[in-house]
Formats: structure tokens, C-alpha cells, sequence
């Protein structure tokens, strides 16, 4: 066995775990049990203290989205196509009703894609402080963060509930455009937060992604070199932590992003350091994104009333979700149900790179690997 | 009327050229979309050239069954990462299968990405990609016995709206 687990070459067949088995060698199952972020099995084979070879068994928590969307009307599919990622749920709600705006040849006003602006990029805060308690958090055995992010994300949270009524599944951009205008004292306390956040994320700095032992744990491992990220279709922060400065937000301006300035984080290390590092940078662009728009936002009608139709024809429309470039197709036949929905999502699309990564490494870096994925199985399974 | 800008135009008219008789039908969607039907024959070739044109990746792989019509329809959803100038174009490449003998090459050996969309796809249409390394079920339950659950004649009335 080798010393230095990063410099093997990848396996031809990224999945395939050979019946023929080394005796050496033993099989283990970690999962389905929850991991810390939903049920996914992976199947290991071990050598003494490295794994040499993995097959994630995903599905334990599929439930047919998208045969269900057939079944329901345009509208009363948001609720249930917005619930594999219910921490990221305007995202998987935005993504959804782009190509039945687009289908149906209706324009949001720009107040509204303001405010599912305003309200997306609180909830890319929001999904990245779940995953820094959790997948960065708690995998690392590092309890502070866990006790710090929840509770500033609960903060969040309350906002995102004065806006929308509801504390994850908001259900809130039906087709036309948001549900609600901004509350009376919504832009206050959001400045105030902001202001509160900014300085917190100082502290996070200090106690966690400067931390030397985080450090120790996280640099070097679980390299994703860029070629490889290219050609594994890696997406987000992933893929921007490995040197590809792609976000739909840029390379396809949706809402209210071409009018507003931000950086995309990138790094070239491709390591799960670099992975914790984009998700703490992106949580301060969208602070700067924020601020921008309560400061841009016109004024006039929020939303346009919608046909309740579906009209002929396919159409597809991306978001950058919180996970990366989230992609929804859905096809119209004239009625009030879709034909077909597809969801294309980032975590489906991060499944291939466990193959990749958790190959040749010690068994106590899964975790940390794992986690700095930020893999939502919910979301994979759909 | 949709304004097509030459960027897109080109990479169409180099393809329709290449490949005369295997594109059926191709349209440009808006800014960032642009639609290539294929025949299946030809698909690896074609899917070769896109690749090497910068198209890197699969974004996703899908099936729409239209039994009306006695058809799969399979679709490609391919973009680039390593061309800046082609970074926003989603391309979709489409081709329609026979629905009771869906058989079509494996994308996996041109694009690695492709492998669990393809088992995706297998579990959910039935369409079988020749080639693939590892073809099996993916989501569904093990003891799932059924048919591919995607397809329009297989009902769940449970899903309806009460």
C-alpha cells in the first residue's frame, strides 16, 4: 500500500467493485444509517486502514419526484419539487418555474426577481451554514461550529419566514413571480443581520477555517485536480474549488444578477480545504450581493398573473443553487400538468467524484472528504 | 423570431456539415440553448467530435417515453467547461429509440461523466446503452420487480391529487 494516497492515478471504471476480491481485503457498509446529511449507503473495501475501493449504493430516500410531477397540476407541484433539498428550496423552487415562465412567455418585473434574489442568496447563507455545522462541522468533530452556525442560521431562518411565512419550505415563486412584497421593517432587520453576520464570519475565520487543526486535517486531502472536475462534470463549489470559475449566476445572468457586482470565489488547490474555503467566501459575496440589491431594488408590481396551462413545447431553465448548477427541464402538452419533469441537480452530479476520492485514503478521512462535497442524498435520490 | 447569433450558427452548420445524414434537425433557442436531433447510428462519432470541439461534460441524461408515438425519446444535456466562450450553451442533443427495442451506444467512453445518468436512464426508461461498465439499478428498490417505472403506461393513481 502506498504512503502518499493522493498521487494515484484514477481507475478506469470510476464505480465497478470487482467480485474478485483480494482476501486480504473487507467489504463494509457505512449507511444507510444517517451520516449527518440524509441516507446514502457506501460501499467500502478496506485494506487495513485504506479503502481501496468504493460503490455508493444511492436511493434510499428516492421518491419518484418527477413521476409525481406528472401527476399534479404546474402550481401544486411546487411544493413537493422544492423538498429534496429543503434547505435549499427557493433554488429548486426558482428552477422550476423558470421554464414555465418560459414556456408560457410571461416576464417576471424586475421588483420580483429582486426579491427571489434577495431571497435566494439568504438561502445560499443558510444551506452553507447547515453544511459548515454539519459536513464541516460535526464530521470534524469540531462542536463549536456546530453550536455557532445553527444558531446564526436560525437567524436567518426567522427573516426568511417574516418574508415568506414559512421557515424552509417557502413554496414562495410560484409562475409570475414572488408571493409577497418585502414586509414593513423586513429591510431593517435584514441590514442589522447583515451587519451582525459580517463580523460572525470573522469569528468562524478564527475558531474554524484558520484553525490549525482543521488545517491538518482538511489540506491535501481529497484532491480533485481541474482535468479531472472537467471531465466528472463536477458543478459549484466543488468544481470551483478545483479551478473552474464557472457559475450559472455569471454565465447565465437570471434575476437580478447582471445588475449586481460579486467575485466568484475559486481556488486552484482542488482539496476539501479549498472546498470549505469557496463556501466561506461565497457566504460573504452573497452579503455583498444583498446589500446591493436592497440598495438596486426598483419599484412596481412584484408578479404578473400566470395561465394555469402549461403550453406545448419543452423548455429548460437553470439556477446556481447552493450545490451548484441546478438544471430543470419540463415539457408541456397543453395542459394543466407537466408531461415530463427532469431535475438535474448538483448533488446527482457529485455522486461520481466519491468514486474518485475516497479511493486510496485512510478510513478517518472519509468523513472530512465526504462532507466537504456538501453531497444532499435527499436531493441526489429525488 | 429568435435572433441566432453566428457562434451558435457555426458549431450547427459544422455539424450539419460533418455529419449530412445523422442530424435530423437542429434549433437554436434562445441565447444559450441551441437542439441537435441525431440518428442513434452515428452517435458515438458525433458525440466524439462535440467533445473535441470543447463540449467536456453531461449535465444530465434523460428519457421521455411518448407511447402514442411508439417512441423513447433520450436526451443529452452537454456543456463546456474548459471553453470560455462556450460556458453558457446548454446543448441538447436528442434522438428517438424504438420503444420496445430501446438500444443505443453508451456515451460513457466519450464522456465519463455520462455513468450514472446512464444508469439512471437504464432504470428509469429501460433504455439499455450498449458499452456501459457497469449497468444496473440505481434508485428504485431492490426488490423492485416492475417495469421501468418512468414509463407513461406504468400508473401510480396513489400520486394523484385527493
Amino acid at each position: 500500500m502506498t504512503n502518499n494516497p493522493n498521487q494515484q492515478t484514477p481507475p478506469p471504471s470510476p464505480v465497478t467493485i470487482s467480485q474478485t476480491k483480494d482476501p486480504s481485503t473487507l467489504d463494509v457498509s457505512v449507511g444507510p444509517q444517517h451520516p449527518g446529511s440524509g441516507h446514502v449507503r457506501l460501499l467500502i473495501r478496506v485494506d487495513g486502514d485504506y479503502i481501496v475501493n468504493i460503490d455508493p449504493d444511492i436511493g434510499y430516500v428516492h421518491r419518484g419526484c418527477e413521476k409525481i410531477a406528472e401527476y399534479r397540476t404546474a402550481v401544486s407541484n411546487i411544493p413537493h419539487l422544492e423538498r429534496p433539498c429543503i434547505i435549499d428550496a427557493i433554488h429548486l423552487n426558482w428552477a422550476y418555474v423558470k421554464p414555465i415562465e418560459e414556456l408560457q412567455k410571461i416576464v417576471v418585473p424586475p421588483r420580483g426577481e429582486y426579491i427571489s434574489t434577495i431571497m435566494a442568496e439568504m438561502n445560499r447563507i443558510m444551506s452553507h451554514l447547515y453544511w459548515l455545522a454539519i459536513n464541516a462541522g460535526v464530521f470534524s468533530g469540531h462542536t463549536t461550529i456546530f453550536m455557532y452556525a445553527f444558531g446564526d442560521r436560525d437567524l436567518f431562518i426567522e427573516l426568511a419566514e417574516m418574508l415568506t411565512g414559512a421557515r424552509l419550505t417557502y413554496s414562495f415563486i410560484p409562475p409570475g413571480g414572488p408571493r409577497r412584497d418585502l414586509p414593513t421593517g423586513f429591510v431593517e432587520r435584514l441590514t442589522k443581520l447583515l451587519d451582525y453576520f459580517e463580523g460572525r464570519l470573522v469569528e468562524y475565520d478564527r475558531i474554524f477555517f484558520s484553525n490549525p487543526l482543521i488545517i491538518a486535517r482538511a489540506k491535501g486531502i481529497g484532491v480533485l485536480k481541474r482535468e479531472e472536475a472537467i471531465k466528472l462534470g463536477i458543478v459549484g463549489p466543488n468544481l470551483r474549488a478545483s479551478g473552474v470559475k464557472y457559475d450559472v449566476r455569471r454565465v447565465e445572468p437570471y434575476g437580478a444578477y447582471k445588475d449586481l457586482e460579486f467575485n466568484i470565489p475559486t481556488f486552484q488547490e482542488g482539496d476539501s480545504y479549498a472546498r470549505f474555503l469557496v463556501r466561506f467566501h461565497e457566504m460573504k459575496e452573497s452579503i455583498k450581493i444583498i446589500r446591493q440589491a436592497l440598495e438596486k431594488i426598483p419599484k412596481g408590481p412584484i408578479a404578473r398573473k400566470a395561465p394555469l396551462i402549461i403550453p406545448e413545447g419543452e423548455a429548460t431553465g437553470r439556477v446556481e443553487s447552493s450545490r451548484g448548477e441546478l438544471t430543470y427541464m419540463v415539457m408541456g402538452d397543453n395542459s394543466d400538468k407537466p408531461y415530463r419533469v427532469k431535475i438535474m441537480n448538483g448533488s446527482f452530479r457529485s455522486l461520481i467524484a466519491l468514486p474518485y476520492l475516497l479511493r486510496n485514503v485512510h478510513i478517518a478521512d472519509m468523513p472530512i472528504i465526504y462532507g466537504s462535497l456538501d453531497y444532499w442524498p435527499v436531493e441526489a435520490d429525488r | 423570431m429568435i435572433q441566432t447569433s453566428p457562434r451558435e450558427q457555426t458549431i450547427v452548420d459544422t455539424l450539419k456539415s460533418r455529419f449530412p445524414d445523422a442530424i435530423k434537425e437542429t434549433r437554436v433557442e434562445g441565447k444559450h440553448r441551441v437542439l441537435i436531433e441525431f440518428e442513434k447510428e452515428r452517435f458515438i462519432e458525433i458525440a466524439k467530435f462535440l467533445r473535441d470541439e470543447g463540449f467536456d461534460h453531461v449535465k444530465g441524461i434523460t428519457g421521455v417515453d411518448f407511447p402514442t408515438k411508439k417512441i423513447i425519446e433520450v436526451l443529452y444535456y452537454v456543456g463546456s467547461y474548459s471553453k470560455t466562450d462556450l460556458e453558457d450553451l446548454l446543448l441538447m442533443l436528442k434522438t428517438s429509440l424504438p420503444r420496445d427495442k430501446p438500444i443505443i451506444a453508451s456515451a460513457t467512453p466519450v464522456w465519463e461523466s455520462a455513468h450514472f445518468h446512464e444508469r439512471e436512464t437504464f432504470e428509469m426508461f429501460g433504455v439499455k446503452f450498449e458499452g456501459h461498465p457497469d449497468l444496473r439499478k440505481l434508485l428504485t428498490l431492490d426488490n423492485w420487480e416492475g417495469p421501468p417505472p418512468m414509463l407513461k403506461d406504468i400508473k401510480f393513481p396513489e400520486m394523484s391529487q385527493r
